[in-house]
């Protein structure tokens, strides 16, 4: 039976109002939900334990006790469990680490299978922690899947887009992989999945605090994309400022 | 060879590019970080590393300014593969003493940068809005909201750099020496290589490095209304992109899509049609230069980031819009 990992990480809704004060984002002002990204990876990760016919699906977090909540979710979609790793998330090498150490300490001999993360983050958006967790874990890593196959023989057959084109790539368990937008259609939670999540497992495990943050952040501070906008009056008027800024060569 | 002095405190920093091939061809993106970091030098010597061949006669010939450029031709290096890629990479680093390294932020350097940073011990800085100042750069944050600046903390960095609107000098009269580099001997705990296919789709210019793009959202109505938005970008030499709604509709692919879900795209001309103009895709034109907004809406975000706007339906606009463009063509 294969182990699939996921991982999944807590951001603030982007629906929600994005205040700042004191160089900082105001969470009163916030929703946590689960990264749109990791809801890919969860998906995927559920399509394929019903593809295989067996496996089993573990939610890694890094995140606040108070994160278990939001972390519901995933197991009214279907995930087995959820390994909330108790900290606060700050650079991409510390919760690498984290969830390396995390991962390592609960499949203790053996490394799960497949390793699914979210491309991305929507907050800080840095796109670095699948490739890191890959090397700390010593697996292979694709990041920015966007179809993927097979899996019954322990190989994968996987697309990423590039620049101008794609890679078609086959991998061998294990491996991890990270999705990008597009990779699936997350399911909703069904009635039934929300009852049925509240009887499995969170369990809450201690972060180790060992790793020192390799990136600091020195400031934050709101953005304007605010510019003085000339508005034409018609299509010929339009062109013809394009022309005078000599932009149309 | 002298050490690149960087930084209006005298510091000096060891730095090394990387420059990225594929299928043979230089690639834009890389090609214009080496220059903007020419300018930024100002005379120093730059070093860049070279993967993979590239075809043609005098192929390295658009590379301008003085520097060295390590170029690792082997042929197991056109295509990418992270293991070969990565102990090129790290090899030289490691045997020049640099401390900074820097890339074109693209697909490649996404997938091998994080990798290469837990190798190399260095802090990684992904998505830079400009070349790194005093080991520091900034990233728009929050689906675009804020901007964070970062800090390297690590004596070693990796910084990966958004392409950028700001128009290059270049320098002339000075090519840069190229010296041939081997494959160093790969070491047992290297990772094994990954299957790899390219399939390019032939004459699509990637959104990420056009210098001209015109996007298309909501208000377009459908897929065929992208019709106009194609020929319009044919005849401005550029490329047509997507909001996300366009992608989420199905009526454009993935790959189109402008923002902090897409791509960040800095073309010096950027037309959004029917485009409302969500915080998110702002942010993923804050790099453009001269922005251009046709939408029925006059309370449109979209126009509060926007030089010149023209307020209308775009599917009646666009053909006069794409006759007036063309006649001021043909008078040149």
């Amino acid at each position: 039976m294969i182990q699939i990992a996921v991982c999944v990480c807590l951001v603030p809704d982007t629906a929600s109002v994005f205040g700042f004060s004191g160089g900082a984002l105001d969470r009163s002002r916030v929703t946590e939900v689960i990264n749109p990204y990791d809801e890919y990876a969860l998906e995927e990760a559920l399509q394929l334990k019903e593809r295989l016919g067996s496996g089993e699906v573990t939610v890694f977090s890094l995140a606040p006790r108070s994160g278990s909540k939001a972390l519901q979710k995933t197991l009214a979609m279907g995930a087995d469990r959820v390994v909330l790793v108790e900290g606060e998330g700050s650079d991409p090498w510390r919760t690498a680490s984290i969830l390396s150490r995390a991962l390592t300490s609960w499949y203790s001999d053996s490394l799960p299978g497949i390793v699914l993360c979210g491309r991305q983050s929507t907050d800080f958006g840095s796109a670095e922690v699948p490739g890191m967790l890959a090397e700390l874990l010593g697996l292979p890593s694709v990041c920015g899947v966007g179809l993927l196959e097979g899996g019954q023989d322990g190989v994968f057959r996987l697309e990423r887009e590039i620049e101008g084109g794609r890679e078609v790539l086959e991998v061998s368990v294990p491996v991890v992989i990270s999705a990008e937008k597009g990779l699936n259609v997350p399911r909703k939670t069904s009635m039934r999945g929300v009852m049925e999540g509240r009887k499995k497992p969170i369990e809450i495990v201690d972060g180790p605090t060992l790793e020192e943050a390799r990136v600091g952040l020195a400031g934050l501070r709101p953005v304007s994309n605010k510019k003085n906008c000339r508005i034409a009056s018609d299509a010929g008027e339009l062109a013809g400022m394009l022309h005078e800024r000599g932009l149309l060569q | 060879m002298s050490d690149n002095t960087i930084g209006s405190e005298g510091r000096v920093h060891n730095r090394l590019m990387v420059l990225e091939q594929r299928e043979g061809v230089l690639k834009g993106a890389s090609v214009d970080l080496w220059h903007r970091m020419q300018m930024e030098c100002g005379g120093s010597e730059l070093r860049a590393v070279l993967l993979g061949p590239v075809d043609g006669e005098n192929p390295l010939g658009q590379l301008l300014g003085s520097g060295v450029i390590h170029h690792a031709g082997d042929e197991r290096l056109r295509e990418y593969d992270p293991r070969l890629y990565g102990a090129v990479i790290r090899s030289l680093f490691e045997g020049e003493g640099c401390s900074e390294l820097l890339f074109a932020d693209t697909a490649l350097s996404r997938d091998l940068a994080p990798a290469l940073s837990v190798r190399l011990g260095a802090s990684l800085l992904s998505g830079c809005s400009a070349l790194p100042r005093d080991r520091s750069c900034s990233r728009r944050l929050y689906s675009g909201a804020a901007e964070g600046n970062f800090v390297a903390a690590s004596s070693r960095a990796i910084f990966t750099i958004s392409p950028s609107s700001i128009p290059l000098e270049l320098a002339t009269g000075t090519v840069p020496e190229v010296l041939p580099l081997a494959i160093p001997a790969l070491r047992g705990d290297d990772l094994p290589s990954i299957v790899r296919q390219v399939v390019m789709q032939v004459g699509m210019v990637d959104v990420a490095e056009a210098a001209v793009v015109v996007a298309g959202g909501r208000g377009m109505g459908g897929a065929e209304g992208f019709t106009l938005l194609e020929e319009l970008a044919f005849l401005l030499g550029g490329t047509v992109g997507a909001s996300r709604t366009a992608v989420d509709e199905g009526w454009r692919p993935h790959g189109e899509q402008i923002g902090q879900t897409g791509k960040l795209i800095a073309p010096r001309l950027y037309i959004a049609c029917g485009i409302s103009g969500a915080v998110q895709h702002l942010a993923g034109i804050s790099g453009a230069g001269t922005v251009v907004a046709i939408n029925s809406d006059p309370h449109a975000p979209i126009f509060e980031a926007t030089d010149f706007g023209l307020v209308g339906n775009v599917g009646e606009v666009l053909p006069d819009f794409i006759a007036a463009i063309r006649d001021f063509l043909k008078m040149q």
